[in-house]
């Protein structure tokens, strides 16, 4: 069994952020507030207190503490609850990178996917969005109603990834 | 030493022994019989080209039917079947087709399978029992197959020493490699041709490359080439049989490659001549390979025929070994090898081999003009070599025709991919044309394609090589003609009187060699090739045992029987319940979207083809949403939440084709608008709670007046923030409870004590659709199929008549207004029980005008209904039809009616 553990993170408040005009001012904001700028796309950047992974042009999604946001956004973007329907699954070990890759589509393995990446990408049929919280932790974020059957696919794939 | 089977009978293997050199270690000469004529066959190679020893691996669902004995290392316990054979390998009864050979020639289905369609039943049933060679296991196969994606810069096929110096120079140049090698170890070929590079240097090089960082992966075939250089291989974890660690047997890799070197090298060709597909005919390559890797020797007095000079490493071999080499026949007229100490003979080809089922007996060649015969128990052959080009021509790329190899190698390459080694520059031969009888010459020893049949098809029209190959069938079995194409090509040449190169070349087709169909499934392949998706609320219907039922990807409760209710029974009582009390079921898997912004409302505009500007604040209203085309394709509630927040539900099945709808409008028609559309249909769990009683149930529950119907409101259940709206889909009073899925668990509990305390029940999927056809609901996948316009649904009255949405201008089409249009309607039953899916028909013979789309039973009345497509529907309301289906031999008579079984006036779901 190659080195990885597979552990469900407990239930937490996830939001999608999504800006609609004024990108700039907004970004400047929110850098002001948060302290850190908006990630870029495929990154990710935070705090304790909150962490925004980008994953479409427009859209982040957000975790922690969002009660700034609607401030920062006034009428140029919105915040959707979507905590219900994710579950997050925390990769631990050095071998993360060799699990993604199976049933996987995107280079996990790439040293250029370093701390502080994400990527939104298709994990045996199954959309998952990927986050590098450093070089030995990756945590995913599975849809609720395949969260059951991608935690045991990963088990099951764990076991024999290192033949 | 290593215990395996073979027809039964125990054996032992040396370790790293493939079951082919097993075989020959044990003296097992015949291994298996031909395809057509069930010619005895034994060994002719020492690799995947391997057409005459395929064998059945393996038992029960893990046994692997067609298995090249050349390609499966032995393991303790391995049990092998030969094929194609009854009663037994050496009897064959089979073998009579072989006397029969003269009129089995080539096109010989085309010439006898004609006539009536009588008589292809006579003739499918002698086909099938002839087709085929193992028998394909008849338990599932209990392994699993994996399949990884991989990332490189260069990707080096074959581990020759050409491909494992590229992988060196690639990993220390600091390039992400992966070297994949068929075999199951690494330069083969060093030990088969003795080279100044030995074993240490192949260990020095694979741990150079893996210090690098290089990715070695052994038994494992680059089985295709697409496009944009992705190479996908198959990887054995486990040898075909075998018991896998961790139960993984195959893995299939889908690599994407900056570059792809191949380092393919080349096949060895046979020789045509007559007899020449007997147990004792060997290539020479191969014959070498079991000398010295194998430490096997498959004869005692040998013969070997070549066009070239690599033969005579094979004699050597031979001689080293304790063989006696008896002649050499080289076909090349200069007298070449004349210092070689062999006994050559130049101008020398072989005529045919004499034997009996299990062994060669004696060689015949002509030499020099003159016929000379040797007593041996082993010729082997070496007709020259052809490049491995497969995954080139894959590739796209082209090739050159090679005169002094007599051979096509790579040339142009349409993608980043580079040939070198063998495979680039094969070795020069003398091209040899074959001079004896045609008849026994085999070419395609699979296919039991001999000279002559080539010629038959020659003599007969077959021009052009794609044509002559289906005819003949030639190269079309397991090996894909690795043996065989250019065998043909030279005859097919010979009889146009031109070059090879002018005859033509056939089309190189994925896979290089035959790829399990799991392992094209992965690890989907046990669920039917997706995972399930799985309700927020899956525990708590699971401990309930409900019967389940497949909806797109997810697995919902149909029913929940009770005792020994059956699905039909439970399905009623359930419908009774919701029509005479109160029921609640789960409907989180509803698509839903929140749609936020200050142009919420002008996006939802576009979306759906009805009015939503003007809703206010906490109401909903039914809508529907229109394809391009003007055709309905979805349905369902759109909500006023907010100033500037709505939720917009729509069905289940079209859930994933809903986002996409929504995302492309967002993405591309209103790029503009400032507006956010989320996919929320997992955040939500939904739970609809429905029934004369509902009202009552649910103001226990939220401590107020429920809202009235098409409402909506924010409220507390079991402490958890939860929206009401007030919708009916069953026709009665009714709410969907919307919850944070994460939070569903108790609000299901405390709604479900509250439904019971009422004395009501839980329904599912089957008294759902029973209380929708009765109200006479549509439901999208059915009622709505794809090709029903608003109009035809009668929902025209509905569609925003300021225009502006999707579909607006699709729906203006004249021909859309015409008569002659399916249209939805309802039918009763007059004599019978209506057949879901039947036909509607005026009388017996007469052409379908339409199709019953749900068929169910009143559920408080009794009685059978449906709802159905007509032609020009809505006019013929009173009329007779009949519903038949002859499949299931059903019929009913029926009246046309209007779509509405149920309270029309809609009195019962408002206040």
């Amino acid at each position: 069994m190659t080195d990885v553990t597979i552990t469900v993170l407990p239930a937490a408040p996830l939001h999608a952020l999504e800006i609609w005009s004024n990108a700039a001012p907004v970004a400047k904001r929110f850098k002001e507030a948060a302290g850190f700028a908006l990630p870029a796309i495929g990154c990710s950047d935070g705090n304790d207190a909150l962490c925004l992974i980008r994953y479409e042009p427009t859209v982040w999604l957000v975790e922690g503490d969002v009660s700034a946001l609607p401030g920062i956004l006034a009428d140029d973007g919105a915040l959707t609850a979507i905590g219900g329907s994710v579950v997050r699954v925390q990769l631990s070990g050095k071998g993360w990178r060799t699990l993604l890759m199976e049933g996987g589509v995107f280079d996990a393995e790439s040293p250029n996917f370093a701390s502080g990446c994400s990527a939104v990408t298709i994990i045996d049929h199954v959309n998952v969005r990927l986050h590098v919280v450093d070089d030995d932790i990756c945590h995913a974020y599975v849809p609720l109603s395949y969260s059951e059957a991608m935690i045991h696919f990963w088990k099951t794939a764990a076991l024999s990834l290192t033949l | 030493m290593i215990n395996f089977s073979f027809d039964g009978k125990t054996y032992q293997a040396e370790k790293g022994d493939t079951l082919a050199a097993a075989l020959l270690r044990n003296g097992i000469g015949l291994v298996g019989r031909s395809f057509k004529y069930h010619r005895p066959r034994g060994i002719m190679t020492a690799g995947v080209e391997e057409p005459n020893a395929l064998v059945t691996i393996g038992d029960g669902g893990r046994s692997e039917p067609n298995t090249r004995a050349t390609d499966v290392f032995v393991y303790e316990g391995l049990v092998a079947k030969s094929q194609n054979r009854w009663p037994n390998l050496s009897f064959d009864i089979g073998s009579v087709f072989g006397l029969a050979a003269p009129v089995l020639s080539a096109g010989f289905y085309y010439k006898t399978f004609f006539g009536s369609a009588k008589r292809w039943m006579i003739y499918e049933y002698f086909i099938r029992k002839a087709a085929g060679l193992g028998n394909a296991p008849t338990k599932a196969d209990p392994d699993h197959f994996s399949q990884r994606g991989a990332f490189c810069d260069v990707l080096v096929v074959g581990a020759g020493p050409a491909g494992l110096s590229a992988a060196l120079e690639a990993a220390e140049a600091g390039k992400r490699v992966i070297l994949v090698e068929q075999d199951n170890i690494l330069c083969a070929s060093l030990i088969r041709d003795g080279h100044d590079r030995d074993g240490a240097w192949v260990e020095a090089t694979q741990t150079r490359i893996r210090a690098a960082g290089g990715r070695i992966l052994t038994r494992t075939t680059a089985s295709g080439y697409w496009e944009h250089d992705l190479v996908t291989l198959t990887q054995r974890i486990a040898e075909p049989g075998q018991i896998p660690p961790h139960g993984v047997a195959q893995r299939l890799w889908h690599v994407r490659a900056g570059q792809v070197i191949l380092a393919t090298g080349s096949i060895e060709r046979p020789m045509a001549f007559a007899h020449n597909d007997r147990p004792g005919v060997m290539l020479s390559q191969a014959v070498r390979t079991y000398v010295r890797r194998f430490g096997v020797v498959p004869g005692k007095r040998v013969v070997i025929a070549t066009n070239n000079d690599d033969a005579y490493k094979t004699a050597y071999a031979l001689k080293a070994a304790g063989a006696e080499v008896v002649a050499v026949l080289d076909a090349r007229p200069a007298p070449a090898g004349a210092d070689s100490g062999l006994p050559v003979y130049n101008n020398a080809v072989p005529l045919s081999t004499n034997g009996a089922r299990h062994c060669l007996k004696s060689v015949t060649a002509r030499v020099n003009g003159l016929t000379q015969s040797w007593d041996a128990d082993l010729i082997a052959v070496s007709g020259g070599f052809t490049p491995v080009v497969h995954l080139h021509m894959q590739a796209g790329g082209t090739l050159d025709w090679n005169d002094t190899a007599q051979a096509f190698v790579p040339a142009a390459s349409r993608q980043n991919v580079t040939t070198i080694g063998g495979a680039a520059n094969p070795e020069p031969v003398f091209n040899v044309v074959p001079v004896s009888t045609p008849k026994k010459s085999f070419i395609d020893f699979q296919n039991d394609v001999t000279l002559s049949d080539v010629d038959l098809a020659w003599a007969e029209g077959y021009r052009s090589v794609e044509h002559l190959k289906r005819y003949t069938t030639l190269g079309m079995a397991t090996d894909q003609g690795k043996l065989s194409n250019m065998a043909a090509l030279g005859r097919l040449a010979e009889k146009q009187g031109v070059a090879i190169p002018e005859a033509g070349l056939t089309t190189f087709r994925p896979p290089y060699t035959p790829v399990t169909m799991g392992l094209l499934a992965g690890a989907g392949a046990k669920d039917a090739g997706a995972h399930v998706r799985r309700l927020a609320l899956y525990d708590v219907h699971a401990a309930k045992n409900p019967i389940w039922q497949p909806l797109g990807y997810w697995f919902r409760p149909r029913t929940y029987p009770m005792g020994s209710e059956t699905l039909a029974q439970a399905a009623m009582r359930e419908a009774k319940a919701v029509r005479s009390n109160v029921g609640m079921t789960d409907v989180s898997t509803l698509a839903k979207f929140e749609v936020s912004g200050p142009d919420a409302a002008a996006f939802l505009e576009i979306i759906c083809a009805t009015t939503v500007g003007k809703l206010a604040v906490g109401r909903g209203r039914y809508t529907f949403m229109l394809r391009e085309d003007g055709f309905v394709f979805d349905d369902g509630t759109v909500w006023r939440l907010d100033e500037n927040r709505y939720l917009l539900t729509s069905s289940t099945g079209g859930a994933d084709r809903m986002a996409t709808h929504i995302s492309y409008v967002r993405q591309y028609l209103c790029p503009h608008l400032r507006v956010s559309a989320i996919n929320v249909q997992e955040h939500y769990a939904g739970i609809a709670v429905a029934g004369p009683q509902a009202k009552a149930t649910l103001a226990a529950l939220i401590g107020e007046e429920p809202p009235r119907h098409m409402s909506t409101v924010p409220a507390m259940i079991a402490g958890v923030p939860v929206i009401v709206l007030a919708a009916s889909y069953s026709g009665e009073r009714a709410f969907e409870i919307y919850v944070e899925a994460s939070h569903a668990g108790p609000v299901w509990a405390v709604c479900e004590a509250a439904v019971a305390k009422q004395g009501g029940a839980l329904y599912g999927l089957e008294a759902m659709e029973f209380l929708r056809i009765e109200k006479g609901h549509l439901v999208v996948g059915g009622e709505v199929d794809g090709r029903m316009t608003p109009h035809d649904l009668a929902l025209d009255k509905m569609l925003n008549k300021a225009g502006g949405y999707v579909g607006a201008s699709g729906l203006s089409r004249p021909a859309l207004f015409e008569t002659g249009r399916r249209q939805l309607v309802g039918l009763e039953a007059i004599e019978g029980n209506i057949p879901e899916g039947a036909m509607l028909v005026t009388g017996e013979g007469a052409s379908p005008q339409g199709h019953v789309s749900a068929a169910a039973f009143r559920i408080l009345e009794g009685g059978s209904i449906a709802l159905g497509q007509l032609t020009d529907g809505f006019a013929r309301h009173g009329e007779e039809l009949i519903a038949t289906s002859p499949t299931r031999g059903q019929m009913a008579r029926v009246r046309v009616v209007a779509p509405h079984f149920y309270d029309t006036a809609g009195e019962r779901y408002r206040d």
